[in-house]
């Protein structure tokens, strides 16, 4: 199995910031996208095995997204990382096929505990 | 616009740039705002809309912007490049985001950041709104959070 992460968000500093909480446990193979379109290409052409999405981004959103990999039948674990905290939103995101959910501001701790919780680097 | 609306955005300022920055910001004192120039020359923008409509600038200097970034990232931009703009956005998007949730309403959404930088750039709020700033001071410099919302017609 391949542990390549895969993580989508507008934001390039973001990005950064989440990659570097990946990598300090442990995952160090990641494929970055800018929004869901270029999101699902990504997971199109790679063996993903983690997606860490945002929900709100130009072009093609998050939830989008969680619906077309769910769509391909792709049952990969699907973190969202988003400022939407809302009950409602949770559980549409949830109701879409996202596993977890976690809200900006994060710490890297937050980070490292959800990926702890569901999967660990070959 | 009520005062009980400021709160939120006080409370998600002071979280984000605890949890994010790890900077501990000291507030000012609330004001009314009586320009439309933002207190400094990097402002991220997001748009507000549903059961209130406007905006929330987040307004900093451009050493502090920088500064800003290099807590975020872990090392300093020479200049206000890309990275810094992306990260001034990334700010005002978490500040508006926590504050909605806070608000505790499905009925608001929050739009994609924008970033303009300049001196003496302006923004102009809904004519309906009363446009207050929020100041607060720390270590990386002094930030203003400009607000301007109006409750939006059934």
């Amino acid at each position: 199995m391949s542990d390549k992460v895969l993580v989508v968000d507008d934001s390039g500093v973001m990005r950064k910031i989440i990659i570097r909480s990946l990598s300090a446990v442990g995952f160090n193979d990641v494929v970055e996208a800018a929004d869901g379109v270029e999101g699902l290409r990504a997971f199109q052409e790679n063996e993903i095995s983690l997606v860490l999405t945002d929900w709100n981004m130009p072009n093609r959103s998050g939830i989008e997204l969680t619906r077309d990999i769910r769509a391909t039948g792709s049952t990969v674990p699907i973190f969202m990382i988003t400022t939407e905290g809302e009950r409602s939103r949770v559980v549409e995101a949830i109701q879409a096929g996202v596993n977890d959910y976690l809200l900006k501001p994060f710490t890297p701790e937050q980070v490292r505990e959800k990926l702890d919780k569901y999967c660990t680097p070959v | 616009m009520r005062a009980e609306y400021f709160n939120p955005f006080i409370s998600a300022t002071v979280e984000v740039f605890r949890t994010m920055l790890g900077c501990e910001l000291t507030r000012g004192q609330l004001g009314l705002k009586s320009d439309s120039s933002p207190a400094f020359e990097v402002s991220g923008m997001i748009g507000i809309s549903g059961g209130m409509h406007g905006m929330v600038v987040v307004s900093l200097s451009r050493e502090t912007a920088i500064s800003a970034t290099e807590k975020m990232l872990g090392e300093r931009p020479d200049t206000l490049n890309g990275d810094v703009t992306d990260a001034v956005g990334e700010i005002a998007n978490m500040i508006a985001g926590a504050a909605k949730t806070k608000f505790g309403s499905s009925a608001l959404s929050i739009g994609l950041p924008t970033v303009v930088c300049g001196e003496n750039h302006q923004v102009t709020f809904p004519s309906q709104s009363t446009p207050m700033t929020l100041p607060f001071d720390s270590d990386l410099g002094s930030i203003s959070v400009e607000i301007g919302l109006a409750e939006s017609a059934c």
